[in-house]
Formats: C-alpha cells, sequence, structure tokens
C-alpha cells in the first residue's frame, strides 16, 4: 500500500481516537475512555454500512435491525448464562455465553441471516422502494422486540455483568476499547481489501452504470446481495459490543432512529470512503456532548450540519481533508 | 446437437416481432450473422435498430420470434448469461464506468467473461489475469498510454474506443455495434474504421451505423430497416442499385 493522502488521513483519524482514549485512560477519565469506546463502535456500524451505502449503492434505511440482532443475540445469551438456563432446547440444546469470542460469530450469524432475508427480498426494489422496504423490514423487527415480553419488550433486557473476552478485564474501560478498536481496524483493512478485489469492482461497476455492468456479464443482484450481508453482519458485530458496552439491549437498537444515525455517521464522515464513518461517528458522539450540553437543541445543528455537508462538501469530512473527489 | 459448421450462421434472427403499443418496433425481422462478416444495418432514425439490438442481447424480450447464437436457441438467457456466451455489445450513448480508470472498465470486462466474480482477496490491479487482457484489448482498441485515465475524462472519441476495447475483453463470438462512430468527427471516424476493419478478425460484427463511407467502406453485406421490417438485404452494390431503398433511405445519397 502506497502511503497516498487518502491513507495518512485515514491513520490519522484512527491515532486521533486512540490517542483520545489514552490520554484519557492516564488522566483517569474513565467517562472520556467510554465514549472513544462508543465512536469505535458506532464508527464500526458505518463501515458496515458503507459497505452497502457507499460502495454498492444500496441506501439501506434498515441496517437498526442488524445492528438490533446482533445486540439481542449477545443479550440473550448472557441473560441465559448468568441464569444457568438453555436458550432453546429444541431442535437441539442452545446454551447461553458470556464469552465475548462465542458470542460475535452467533451476532454476525443471525444479523448475516437477516440480512440474506431482507436483502433477498429488497434487493428486488430499487431507489426509494428500496429504501422502504428495507425500513419496513427493521420497523417489524422493532415492534417485534417491543411486544415480546421475555426478553424485555419495550423495556429492554439487561445483564448486569460484562461478557469476557480471556486474557483481559473487559470492565477496564481501556481494555474494552481496546477490544473495540482492535475490531474496528480488522473490518476496515476487510473493508479495503473486498472494495479492492475483484468483487469490489463489480460492486462499484454495478452502483454506477448496472447495465453496462450485465452487458459484461455480471449479475449485479447477487454482487449487491452478497456485499448487503457482509454489510448486516459488520453491523450485528458493532451490535454486539454496544450492547456489551452498556450491559443492556432495548428495541430502540432496532428503531429507525438508529437507522438514520448509522447513515448520518456515514454522510459526515464522507459516503465510500474506507475511514469516513469513523470520522463522522467521532464527531457526531463529539457534537452530541459539546452542543448536547450547550441546548438540547443540538440535533437542529446536527440537521444543519449534515444540509452543509450534502450541498457542500458531499464528500464529507474525508472528502475535505483529502481535498479531492473519489475515484473508485 | 450436432456440431455446428463453420460456414453456418453465428447468429441465426428469426420472425422477430417487438411492439411498443401500436408501434411496431420490430416487425417480423429475420436476418443471419455469419463468421467472418460485417453485417451493416442501416436504416432512418427511429426505423427500430437499437431495439433490435436490445433484444439480441436480452436486455428487452421480443414479443415473437427466436435467436439462435452458435446453434443454440438463447430465448431463455438473460442478458448477462448472453454476454458470457461472447456476445459483446456496444451501447449507442456511450455506456462506461464514469470513475473507473479505462484499465479499470476493461479489467471488469475480463472478469465477466471469466465468471469469476466473486473473488474476494485479492487486489484486482495486481491481479494479472486481469491487468495483462485489458492492456492488451486497451492497446487493440487504440488506447494505448490512456489506461490510467478516468473513463469520465476521456474525450468522446476515447470512450467509444473504451467501449471496443470492453467488447474485446468479452472474448467475443459476435460484435453488436451500435453507431460506434457516431460524433466521432472525420479523423476519429477513419480511425476507428480501421479498427473496426481489424475486429472482423476476432468475431463477426453486426454493425449499426449512419455514416454511409463507413458501411460501404467495411460492410460485406447491409440489411435495411424501414419501420421496423428488413427490406433488403444484400452486398454493398445490390442494396445501392436496389431502387427501393434508393427511395426510402439512401435518397440523394446513392
Ligand atoms: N422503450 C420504448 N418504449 C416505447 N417506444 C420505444 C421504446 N424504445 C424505442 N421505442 C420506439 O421504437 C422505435 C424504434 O426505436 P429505436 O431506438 O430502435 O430506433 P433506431 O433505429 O435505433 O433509431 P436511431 O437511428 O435514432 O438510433 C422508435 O419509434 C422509438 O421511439
Ligand atoms: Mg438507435
Amino acid at each position: 500500500m502506497t502511503l497516498n493522502r487518502d491513507t495518512v488521513v485515514n491513520l490519522a483519524i484512527l491515532a486521533l481516537l486512540v490517542a483520545t482514549a489514552i490520554g484519557a485512560h492516564v488522566l483517569g477519565n474513565g467517562f472520556t475512555v467510554t465514549l472513544a469506546t462508543k465512536a469505535a463502535i458506532f464508527g464500526l456500524a458505518g463501515v458496515g454500512l458503507n459497505l452497502a451505502l457507499g460502495y454498492g449503492g444500496l441506501i439501506s434505511f434498515g441496517h437498526a435491525a442488524f445492528f438490533g440482532i446482533g445486540g439481542y443475540v449477545t443479550g440473550i445469551l448472557a441473560s441465559h448464562a448468568a441464569a444457568g438456563t438453555p436458550v432453546a432446547t429444541l431442535p437441539f440444546t442452545v446454551m447461553g455465553s458470556n464469552e465475548m469470542l462465542g458470542i460475535w460469530p452467533m451476532a454476525m450469524l443471525a444479523a448475516g441471516l437477516a440480512a440474506l432475508v431482507i436483502g433477498a427480498l429488497s434487493l428486488r426494489t430499487w431507489g426509494v422502494y428500496f429504501i422502504m422496504v428495507t425500513l419496513a423490514f427493521a420497523q417489524m423487527l422493532y415492534y417485534f422486540a417491543i411486544s415480546w415480553p421475555r426478553y424485555g419488550g419495550e423495556d429492554g433486557l439487561s445483564f448486569y455483568v460484562r461478557n469476557s473476552f480471556p486474557g483481559l478485564n473487559t470492565f477496564a474501560p481501556i481494555q474494552y476499547f481496546a477490544i473495540c478498536t482492535t475490531l474496528l481496524a480488522v473490518a476496515l483493512v476487510f473493508t479495503a481489501v473486498v472494495t479492492q478485489s475483484r468483487f469490489g469492482l463489480a460492486l462499484q461497476a454495478a452502483r454506477q452504470n448496472s447495465q453496462r455492468t450485465v452487458a459484461l456479464g455480471i449479475r449485479p443482484y447477487a454482487i449487491r446481495l452478497t456485499a448487503f450481508v457482509l454489510s448486516g453482519m459488520i453491523v450485528g458485530l458493532a451490535g454486539s459490543l454496544y450492547a456489551d458496552l452498556n450491559r443492556f439491549v432495548s428495541p430502540a437498537m432496532l428503531s429507525w432512529h438508529m437507522s438514520g444515525e448509522i447513515m448520518v455517521f456515514v454522510i459526515l464522515g464522507g459516503v465510500g470512503r474506507l475511514c469516513g464513518p469513523v470520522a463522522g461517528a467521532a464527531l457526531f458522539i463529539l457534537l452530541e456532548h459539546v452542543l448536547g450540553g450547550v441546548s438540547d437543541y443540538w440535533q437542529a445543528l446536527l440537521g444543519l450540519l449534515l444540509l452543509a455537508i450534502v450541498l457542500f462538501a458531499p464528500g464529507g469530512l474525508i472528502g475535505i481533508l483529502t481535498q479531492r473527489r473519489r475515484h473508485a | 446437437m450436432p456440431e455446428p459448421k463453420r460456414h453456418d450462421p453465428i447468429l441465426e434472427i428469426r420472425g422477430l416481432r417487438k411492439s411498443f403499443g401500436a408501434l411496431a418496433a420490430t416487425d417480423d425481422v429475420s436476418l443471419d450473422l455469419r463468421p467472418g462478416e460485417i453485417h451493416a444495418l442501416i436504416g432512418p432514425n427511429g426505423a427500430g435498430k437499437s431495439t433490435l439490438i436490445k433484444q439480441i442481447v436480452g436486455e428487452i424480450r421480443p414479443d415473437a420470434g427466436s435467436i439462435r447464437f452458435e446453434g443454440q436457441v438463447i430465448d431463455g438467457l438473460d442478458a448477462a448469461a448472453r454476454a458470457r456466451l461472447g456476445l459483446a455489445r456496444s451501447f449507442q450513448v456511450s455506456s462506461v464506468i464514469a470513475d473507473f480508470t479505462a484499465l479499470q472498465n476493461v479489467m471488469l470486462a475480463v472478469a465477466g467473461a471469466s465468471g469469476a466474480v466473486f473473488r474476494f482477496h485479492r487486489p484486482a490491479l495486481a491481479d494479472r489475469k486481469l491487468t495483462e487482457p485489458a492492456l492488451f484489448h486497451i492497446e487493440q482498441a487504440g488506447l494505448a498510454g490512456r489506461h490510467l485515465v478516468p473513463a469520465a475524462a476521456l474525450s468522446h472519441g476515447e470512450r467509444r474506443k473504451l467501449e471496443i476495447a470492453m467488447a474485446l475483453a468479452l472474448r467475443p463470438r459476435a460484435f453488436l455495434l451500435d453507431e460506434p462512430m457516431a460524433g466521432m468527427g472525420l479523423e476519429g471516424g477513419r480511425q476507428l474504421t480501421a479498427i473496426l476493419s481489424d475486429l472482423r478478425a476476432e468475431a463477426p460484427i453486426l454493425l449499426v451505423e449512419h455514416d454511409m463511407d463507413a458501411v460501404f467502406a467495411l460492410a460485406d453485406r447491409v440489411s435495411v430497416l424501414v419501420y421496423g421490417r428488413v427490406i433488403a438485404t444484400g452486398s454493398v452494390a445490390e442494396i445501392r442499385a436496389n431502387p427501393e431503398v434508393r427511395r426510402s433511405y439512401l435518397g440523394e445519397e446513392a
């Protein structure tokens, strides 16, 4: 990899995030470490969405479904592990778990399966219909979670002990930050590799000119569905981490509001830019805590900022920092 | 299925019909494309030339009729499958991946032809199975040295050549070129005429073209389409001499 301007900006963003957390840790400011962790997790969710939205042009307004599924899988497994009861006994016994290494694959698998079903159906539509269909699926899950009393219904599900990771103390904010940031880095490398591969070439081609892509013997549907599933799995992992951060999951993780927020991370940071969603999520959290302290109307200011970015800097933060348009 | 003989048509179109409402855009068209030939398809604006190409490549479905490609009925295949069989198409209005470089555009075509797009690991730009053929076809189409330029930054004429390079990368068994010279200018048109003449060695060409100089210089056979119907098919000399063609299409040009 050559150290071009994009790479420098990407590394600088990650370095800033890590430096913030370490600095706060040294100063004994655990709250700020947790904020940085939240930024890493939201950034991970944004990186996941970016694969579908930015690279694939799939404007999903339903990615909260995968975020929430990842969260609920984590909460359900953890609460059963705490109670010592099996999650299911038929068709085979599934025990709870409080091991992150066991929970993450389950969360990603569940989110990936959901993405396969939702994607297979919604990718038959396009444009505004696609947006509505993905939204509808996520809302279905949201209402299902609300009306399912077994795992807390409307009130959500608390689990009192953060899940564990071998050799680490996940309660120490800086250690949990390290876990989340490492996974974020893995997801970034994964995205970089995949988007530069043959598959990534086809995905980005189908976004720009689907008719041409078909004329070259490539079917966009299968390509897009694959990207949608990978995207859902990454977002599911982010949901799992978020559940563990709060030791709590609730239907809010599945709501359209959450879908919108993940989309905001991507747009703020730069659609289709590798580290865009990380920058976007960090900025979002910064604004939430700086402006949120000044005025309850910070969301209105956020709206203005979004408007300004969309109108004047469609490349987002990364676009401003790298001073150039996106090339595939 | 018997092995197709060498002189059997590559492409056989039989009784094709397509209507848009009351308009018969394709009206009982039968047409052959033989090995090694350039078969020009001419006709006035709105005659149904592009509509015919779109049915051959599978972009739109005919109402009736049948198409055979290398002896195989392809009516049930979608556009991607037909492209993989080697039906290579260029569009009347240049259609390329604008943000991709010329090289990436042609690499995409190589990947499409290979049928192996689900490769997630290796960077495409480091995959010599993609880059080497792509660079070769870029040169073949007269774009040598321009491979790192984004398609959006290529001139109109260069984009037309890029389409040719992409068609070549499909390892075509037949070319379907919809007005490849449109808007090329005199010099560009001459260059492209030479390129198309060479292309014939790769695969036969069904060539939709308004530029009569190019058609008469290149074509082995010409079919004339008017209001969706083929009113004549023959050699260049026959078509120039055909009174009906002169009346309905060539006018004073002949
Ligand atoms: N999708 C469509 N719906 C309705 N009418 C159509 C459609 N596509 C083409 N037509 C009509 O069918 C007729 C044939 O169009 P076509 O584009 O095939 O003509 P053409 O011979 O390629 O013309 P040109 O030389 O201008 O490119 C025209 O009258 C056109 O308006
Ligand atoms: Mg036309």
